[in-house]
């Protein structure tokens, strides 16, 4: 696959970028709401359709907006998809809404979404963008989704929600307390981790580039700065 | 220069288009999420009183309600449902509850909260299960839930006040004033000169047939606590509330025996052997020894030790008449533990060494979960038995 094909993009975020087991950003929603299979995928398509939007925008007011207001500008843009999001899923999924409660709206503060637009959005074309967006966001509810079963079905002997009656006496339910969710967490991202043994980038192949504090560092290991 | 006015330009508009496409949103959604809210605290409500039947809404903007009651229906068979706003580890916790017409509580709900789901959410849960079949008399009884205790406590007086709704829809009183509000509006009723600041007089003088006086802070009397009644009088001990002439009689004795009594501070150092919690002594006339003395509460070895994270002690005025008679006692002071040791400081607590002897004090009761405040106290007490032993020239 070449780098900079659209295919290249949108899978990018769904193994070889995993926002949550590589990039390991967005771990607070994360540990969360993966309790229970349910939250997790609507937690998942929630911040996926908050991603799409605000990757577009942010992509498409690219030029216009200045550099020393993008973040404000950025965290405008987000905020109001996920006060739209919220409102949606409020009238029309009020049960999923109700599961989430407080985790929505903190949709906001998760580094996915300002990791992406920061990254990936202000550099990029508004179709690239949005192939990205839905590239992590799917990485992101696949990530939550595994996560979650592995803790509902062994902690809570039920997925979605349907009880499975046979694991009953054999569930720990050790695994949907929080403590448990950073140990599958961790487990998972040890197994991402093998399975892109040598393809998955190195740490510093993009944190200078989305690094904020990038146009004053004076690091000679910035990397970024060599090549401007 | 330009170039800020152009970052603000666009910073503004950004917020302006994001501004409108809530407000668009907003449009769509809000008649649905209100028709959603409808149609789920409908169903609430038969969920919390299954034999309700048919619900009507009650008007209750003539009634003197708790101010956390938003909406009353009255069910067909003569139960009610109440909703209230109350406030937990957040504010705004919506509860609905549902009470029999036999005035018990026959369910609840949350039906919305910004409690945190894993915490006050599943505590909300049990406690809900605790409180069916409770009436006003025992909701208090119902333990709140550790971890969650805002939680729980904000439900727990949300279905109080949905059932003292239901007492005052029924044709009932409820008295929605605390017992320090009570205690404060009686004596402003019986003696309005006080302007409402009233100090408890400490008993150094046996006054028969008294249970208890208030003094005005500013002198313009006092106001004497016969059984119920509450009977005010000039600073001379007249009468000013209408009473039997037997009470009016009784005030008269009482007021000039507490504007007579002149009491002389005991010199301490010229007795031997007294002990080293004792802080000061004063004699009456009649013969009637008042005792400021040192308690050690909750402590490592019980009964000798001080607080152990403040260092401080429980500090206890004690009358004790020519009879050996304990006329009045008080807690000054203590820093006892928050609601457990601090109970010491309740006149529940020390009004019962009221009429004890020595050799009777130790009958009283002691503070459940605060066994070593109460031997402190104890401790103190028989001290202060043993300095007046002393003080009288005994041994």
């Amino acid at each position: 696959m070449k780098k900079n094909s659209s295919l290249y993009v949108l899978f990018n975020g769904i193994l070889r970028e995993n926002p949550v087991l590589v990039l390991i950003l967005g771990t607070c929603p994360t540990l969360a709401t993966t309790t229970n299979v349910f939250g997790a995928f609507g937690m998942g398509v929630a911040t996926l359709a908050v991603l799409i939007c605000s990757n577009m925008i942010i992509s498409l007011l690219r030029k216009i907006i200045p550099d020393s207001v993008r973040i404000p500008c950025y965290i405008v843009i987000i905020a109001g998809f996920v006060t739209v999001v919220q409102m949606l899923v409020h009238a029309f999924v009020p049960a999923l809404y109700e599961m989430l409660g407080v985790y929505l709206a903190l949709i906001v503060v998760n580094c996915i979404i300002l990791g992406r637009a920061e990254m990936f959005a202000s550099k990029n074309s508004v179709g690239k963008s949005a192939l990205d967006g839905l590239g992590m966001g799917i990485g992101f509810t696949l990530a939550l989704c595994a996560i979650a079963t592995i803790r509902e079905v062994v902690g809570a002997a039920s997925f979605a929600g349907i009880a499975i009656p046979f694991l009953e006496p054999l569930k720990i339910e050790f695994f949907v307390k929080a403590p448990g969710g950073m140990v599958v967490y961790g487990l998972l991202i040890a197994l991402v981790g093998r399975l892109t043994k040598g393809k998955s980038p190195k740490k510093k192949d993009f944190t200078c580039v989305g690094c904020p504090g990038m146009s004053f560092c004076t690091k000679s290991t910035c990397n970024v700065k060599k090549e401007v | 220069m330009k170039k800020s006015i152009k970052s603000l330009a666009v910073l503004i508009g950004i917020c302006a288009f994001v501004a409108v496409i809530i407000a668009l949103t907003n449009s769509i959604t809000a008649p649905i999420i209100e028709a959603n809210e409808a149609k789920k605290s409908n169903e609430a409500l038969l969920e919390v009183l299954p034999e309700g039947g048919s619900f009507d809404l009650v008007d209750i903007s003539e009634k003197q309600l708790p101010e956390s009651v938003n909406e009353v229906y009255r069910a067909a068979n003569g139960g009610y449902v109440v909703k209230l706003t109350v406030s937990g580890y957040a504010p705004g916790m919506v509860i609905v509850c549902g009470v029999n017409s036999d005035g018990t509580v026959s369910g609840s709900k949350l039906v919305s909260s910004g409690e945190t789901p894993s915490i006050g959410g599943t505590a909300a849960e049990k406690f809900k299960s605790a409180v069916i079949g409770k009436t006003i008399s025992d909701i208090d009884t119902v333990d709140t839930i550790a971890s969650a205790t805002k939680t729980t406590l904000g439900y727990r007086n949300a279905i109080k006040d949905a059932l003292n709704t239901v007492v005052i829809l029924g044709g009932g009183e409820v008295d929605l004033r605390s017992e320090e509000e009570i205690l404060a509006d009686n004596l402003s009723a019986a003696l309005p000169a006080g302007e409402g600041k009233f100090t408890k007089y400490f008993f150094v003088e046996a006054i028969d047939g008294i249970d208890a006086i208030y003094t005005a802070d500013n002198e313009s009397g006092a106001v004497c606590v016969i059984g119920e009644d509450f009977i005010g009088a000039d600073a001379e001990g007249n009468a000013l509330t209408e009473c039997s002439e037997e009470a009016a009689e009784l005030v008269k004795t009482a007021i000039t025996k507490v504007n007579s009594t002149i009491m002389s501070e005991i010199d301490l150092t010229a007795f031997e052997g007294l002990p080293s919690q004792l802080i000061s002594a004063k004699l009456t006339e009649s013969g009637n020894y008042v005792i400021d003395i040192k308690g050690a509460g909750y402590g490592i070895t019980g009964g000798d030790e001080y607080h152990p994270a403040s260092g401080e002690y429980i500090l206890i005025r004690v009358s004790i008449g020519a009879d050996g008679k304990i006329l009045d006692c008080l807690t000054l002071s203590q820093a006892e533990t928050k609601g457990i040791g601090d109970a010491c400081a309740n006149e529940s607590f020390y009004g019962q060494f009221d009429g004890k002897t020595e050799e009777s004090y130790n009958e009283i009761d002691a503070i459940s979960g605060a066994t070593l405040t109460t031997d402190g106290y104890k401790k103190a007490i028989s001290r202060a038995f043993e300095s007046v032993k002393i003080l009288k020239g005994g041994n």
